[in-house]
Formats: C-alpha cells, structure tokens, sequence
C-alpha cells in the first residue's frame, strides 16, 4: 500500500472513529499563538530602534542588544517551534490511526516549555546570554530544553510505534528525522562549541544555526505542509517517489553546509568549497519538495480562493522556493563578497521563518483548531485579512531589505565611502522595514485573536 | 534500501541518522584535525615569513570586558573578521596601511568567539588602538555626539561604571593586535 492518502480516505475522514483527546495540541498551539502575539511587540520595537535609535535606549534591558536575543528566540522557540510541536501532536496520531501514546507525558512537555520561554524572558533582559547566535540561553535552560525534547520525541516514535497503519506517510518520516538530528544538532549548538574555542567553536556554532533552520524547521515545516495540503485541498499527495528523493537528499545534504557563513572569513579555504558544493546540492531536495506540491494542486488551484489555510501553504511554498533558492547562491564567493553581512540577510532570512516555516505553521494551527475544539473558526473575514496584512507586511519586508542590503554591500565594496555614509543611506530602507513590520504584526494580532477567541468561544460553550 | 523505510520505523530512523553522521561527522569533528591552524596560536617573529606577532591570552580585565561585549549583545551588530576581500583589507585598515587579513590562529583565545554575522556598525576585528579612551568614553555616553547619523544605542551605564568601562577599554583596545600591522606614525607609538 502507498503510504498517502488516498482518494475515499480524504473523503471520509477517518478521523470520527476514533476521538482524539488533543489536550497537548491544545496547550501547545495556543501558547505558541500567545507568544507569536508578545514576542512580534518585541519585533516592532527592535525595528523602530533602527529609524529612532534614542527609543527607551536609557534602560539597559530595553536596548537593542537584548532585544534582539528575545527576538529571535522567542520567535523560533516560543512561537515557531512550539506551534510545529503542537501540529505535530494533532497530525501524528492522526496519521497512524491511535491516540496519541500520552497526553499527560505531552501536558507535562507544554509546562516544561512554557517554563524554558518564559526563563528566556527572564535572562535574555538581564543580559545572561552566551554570546552565541542561537544558543544565547544559558546551560540550565539548555538542559530543561533537552528534557523537553526528549519528553516530546518518546511521545511521538511511541505513537508510530503503535500504529494501525503499516505504511508511514510522509509526515511521519520528516517529524521523526526533526526529533532525531534536532537532538544531535542542538547538542552540538549548545553543548559541544563548550569545549572548543575560536574557528574550531565558530564551526560548530554555525553548524547548528544552519542547521536549526535546515534540520529543525525545514523537515518540522515541510511535515506540516506535506499534510495540511492534501488535506486543506483533498487531494492526494502527486507523487510518493518524489516525496522520497526529496527526503532522503534533505537527510543527506544539509548537514555539510554550516562553514557557508564564513565564505572569506577566518576559515579553511576548502572547508568554505565543500559548504558551497553541497549548498548548491540542496536545490534537490528543496525543488523535489516543490514540484510534488505544486503538481498535488494541479487542477486544484481555484480552491485557494476560498481557503485561508490553502492560501497561507501554498505562499509558504513559494517563499521556500525563492528562499532556498538565494540560501545555495548566496554561498557563492561572488555573490557573498556582495551581500554577507548586510542588511539583505535578514531579509532572506525572515522570508525562511516567517515567509515560509510561519505561513505553514499558521495554515496547520486555522485548520487544525476549530476541529480541536468542535467549533467553526471565530471569523473566515479576519482570517483572510491576517493573510493579507502578514503577506504585503511580510513582501515590503523582504524586497526593501533584500534592496537595501544589496545597496549596502556595493557602497562597502567602494572604500572611498566612510562607513557612516552606508549607514544613514539605509535609513529609508529602515522605515519602509518598520511600516512592513507593523502590517505584519497587525496580521499577527488578526491571527491571534481568531485564534483565542475560537478556542475560548469554545470553551464558554462548554461551561454554560 | 529506501523503500524499506515506508514500513519499518526503525529502518527509517537508522537511516535518517546514517545519512546525516556522514556530513556531520566530516565537517565538525574532521577539520580541526586536517587544519591544525586552527588551534595554533599566531606567532611570527621573521619579517621574511611575513608578517610578525604573537597572539597572547586575554589578561582577567580583557576578559570581563568581553564578557560585557557578551552581555550587550555588541556582537549583533559588529563583526570581527577581516575577510580575504580587498574592501575588507582597505575599509578596515589605518592611516594607509591596509589591514591584515584575520586568520583562524589568531583566535585560539576566543570564548565565545565573536566573529558575528551582521554589520550594522563597522567590523571591529582591528580596532584595538585606533581610537584613545577619551574618544570611547564621549562616544558610548551618546554614539551621535561624534558619529552624526549612527544608529548605535547610548551606554551610559557602562560609562558611569569605572570599573566596567576600564575592562570594556582593555578589551576593545586588545582587539586584531596579535598582528603587528600598525603604521609607524600611529599616534599609539
């Protein structure tokens, strides 16, 4: 048997034989949504800092560089990674036809990491930070986030464990490859660059960062859409093969490409080539990726007039199209001596996070929600709205970074002009990148309280 | 071989951890030990190899300097690389002489290393003496008062704080001198 949904399973959902409990789905996506809401206050603030830099720059924990570690955090932590987490508890009992294996080991997870956000608050403003991108929390953070991951993989391979269903769909295998490498990466990220120092640190460091969007979000995200498509469509999944390549290059791939953030800088020459070779290698997975989505939606594209969470998915999908698309020419000598160091990374960088691992991320959360809680979402219109405020925020971000950036590492290449020049040049970027930024934060608060209120609409329901 | 991971979940998960040892094992524990330079500190004492220095472990007062640059998250906005570009060598360079090209061996001492990504501000891997510990001071008190159009955040409590600001100094002024690159009408000498 294929391991894909087939045509009569994606019309009669199985899921009305058997009752999921959902309580960790539950805890997991609503915290996640409530930080997405805090942290993106946080987000506009930082980007405000750039236009006005005085801004409440008198209190040490408000300036920008604690800011910014909370920023970036509590974004891929509290919001992004809690949110996959969740989809993943919601998806993966669904996908093997059993309850998930414990909902009071999963609630006991959801606390644990509600207690690791929340002690990132606390330290990252008190300027208790590590001093490496990423890893910025500190140990006794790092462990209870090891426990939480552990707790949240034993739950999730004990689910596959009992399944009803032999075949394993594709979701499976890219949720079970995250918890794996994400345990190896996150140990090497946070424990390992302990006992080294220098490029030798600067090496491991960079491994994990890339590699926490390689090979935490990417397979976490692409579960996700390589869910939440077929089924926000009804439609079966275009291709298993293709499904295949895409997931064993990914596995095989990503890994070497961490030396690609120092091309030019203090590290082995042949070291930064290898990066840069299998940087241009990981255009297989990714367009093996897209093409099988894409094809799902052939014939079904009319659908995504009406569907939120099609809309979000399918733009999701694009964005990681164009955003792997720059990763592996970005790592070119040429185009690095351009564009390394500016302000054009944050741009391709927030269209990964946000543009695509978000938009999926936020798809699964509007589909998965009102069927958690047995309740229409609160409002179809907001929703639709939050799509477009996070989209055009989310464009006039991208594009005037990517254009600013570019600009910036053209005036750097001319050495006539003193740096501070380069520097008040970009202030319009700056703007443009604040106002973007309020429009996408205004998309976050649609979301937010669509989401809140469906969930506790639900519950006053249930009370009364 | 990967059809076989369709049904068996520990096939799946042996394979899936097969497939990422093979690189991750080769770029992280194999290079430092082909490039043993990067564990080496820098040290040249014959102008014919080029150029001359030692690199030197922080003194206690460097090192709680750079634990404030930690702190304050400097490193967000300031690298520490002289990358192998010529704008990299000329920009960042002093009184004519071009600044030299930053080396793994020149940062053995570096815990965390500080080498960063973003350059919001200028890189830093060779300001150590550029700049007199007046300048730093009026300059951390309000960045705007010296650089008009700088972004850079006031410091006022590093500056109100003797202490602090006499490591955070020590730090700054220790920073790319391993290397002995600076001319000889450098104000230092």
């Amino acid at each position: 048997m294929q391991p894909q949904f087939s045509k009569a399973e994606v019309a009669h959902a199985p899921e009305g034989a058997l009752v999921h409990d959902d309580a960790t789905a539950k805890w997991f996506l609503v915290s996640s949504v409530a930080y997405f809401f805090i942290v993106g206050i946080i987000a506009v603030l930082i980007a405000a800092k750039f236009v006005w830099p005085d801004l409440m720059g008198t209190m040490s924990w408000l300036t920008y560089g604690r800011l910014r570690p909370l920023h970036v955090n509590g974004m891929l932590f509290g919001w992004l990674l809690a949110a996959d987490m969740g989809l993943a508890y919601y998806v993966i009992p669904r996908l093997c036809g059993v309850k998930l294996w414990s909902e009071k080991l999963g609630l006991a997870t959801a606390a644990l990491w509600n207690v690791i956000i929340l002690g990132a608050v606390v330290t990252l403003l008190a300027g208790l930070n590590q001093g490496w991108e990423y890893a910025e929390l500190p140990w006794y953070l790092d462990i209870l986030v090891v426990v939480a991951w552990i707790m949240f993989g034993l739950n999730i391979f004990l689910t596959v464990a009992t399944r009803k269903h032999q075949a394993m769909y594709v979701t499976i295998w890219y949720t079970m490859g995250c918890i794996l490498w994400t345990a190896f990466v996150y140990l090497t990220g946070n424990f390992a660059v302990l006992f080294t120092t220098g490029t030798n640190q600067a090496n491991l460091n960079w491994m994990y960062v890339h590699n926490a969007v390689g090979l935490i979000f990417t397979p976490i995200g692409l579960a996700i859409a390589y869910y939440f498509i077929p089924r926000a469509s009804n439609t079966p999944l275009h291709s298993h093969k293709l499904s295949m390549v895409g997931f064993w290059s990914l596995a095989f791939v990503y890994v070497w490409t961490g030396a690609h953030h120092m091309i030019h800088g203090p590290i082995s020459q042949w070291l930064q080539t290898i990066a840069i070779a299998f940087s241009v290698m990981l255009l297989i997975p990714v367009w093996a990726v897209v093409y099988n989505l894409f094809a799902t939606m052939k014939g079904q594209w009319h659908q995504l007039r009406e569907s939120v969470p099609l809309k979000f998915l399918l733009s999701g999908v694009v964005f990681y199209l164009l955003t792997c698309f720059q990763g592996p020419m970005h790592s070119l000598r040429t185009v690095s001596a351009i564009v390394s160091k500016t302000d054009w990374i944050p741009g391709h960088a927030h269209m990964a996070v946000l543009g695509c691992f978000s938009f999926f991320a936020i798809a699964g959360t509007y589909f998965a929600v009102p069927r958690i809680w047995g309740k229409p979402l609160h409002s179809q219109a907001l929703a639709n709205w939050s799509y477009w405020m996070l989209m055009i925020g989310g464009l006039g971000f991208f594009t005037t970074l990517w254009l600013g950036g570019f600009w910036q590492g053209w005036q750097w290449n001319n050495w006539s002009i003193p740096f501070i020049d380069t520097v008040i040049a970009l202030r319009p970027i700056w703007i443009v990148r604040f106002v973007s930024g309020i429009l996408m934060f205004i998309g976050i608060v649609m979301f937010a309280y669509n989401i809140l209120a469906t969930a506790m609409g639900a519950n006053e329901e249930a009370a009364a | 071989m990967f059809k076989k991971a369709d049904n068996n979940a520990l096939w799946a998960i042996g394979m899936s951890l097969v497939l990422f040892f093979i690189g991750g094992l080769l770029t992280t524990v194999v290079p430092p030990l082909v490039d043993t330079t990067w564990a080496k500190p820098f040290e040249n004492h014959d102008p014919s190899k080029g150029i001359t220095g030692k690199v030197v472990p922080l003194t206690d007062l460097q090192k709680k300097g750079r634990a404030i640059y930690v702190r304050e998250g400097c490193w967000y906005c300031h690298t520490q690389q002289i990358r192998t570009l010529l704008a990299d060598t000329k920009r960042y360079g002093w009184r004519g002489v071009d600044a030299p090209i930053s080396t793994p061996d020149e940062f053995v001492y570096d815990d965390p290393h500080m080498f960063g990504t973003k350059r919001t501000g200028p890189d830093l891997a060779r300001i150590g003496g550029k700049y007199d510990e007046q300048w730093h001071r009026t300059h951390f008190r309000n960045p705007r008062d010296l650089v008009k159009g700088s972004i850079m955040p006031p410091y006022p409590w590093i500056v109100n704080n003797p202490e602090e600001f006499k490591a955070m100094i020590a730090y700054l002024q220790s920073l790319g001198r391993g290397k002995d690159w600076r001319p000889a009408n450098d104000y230092e000498r």
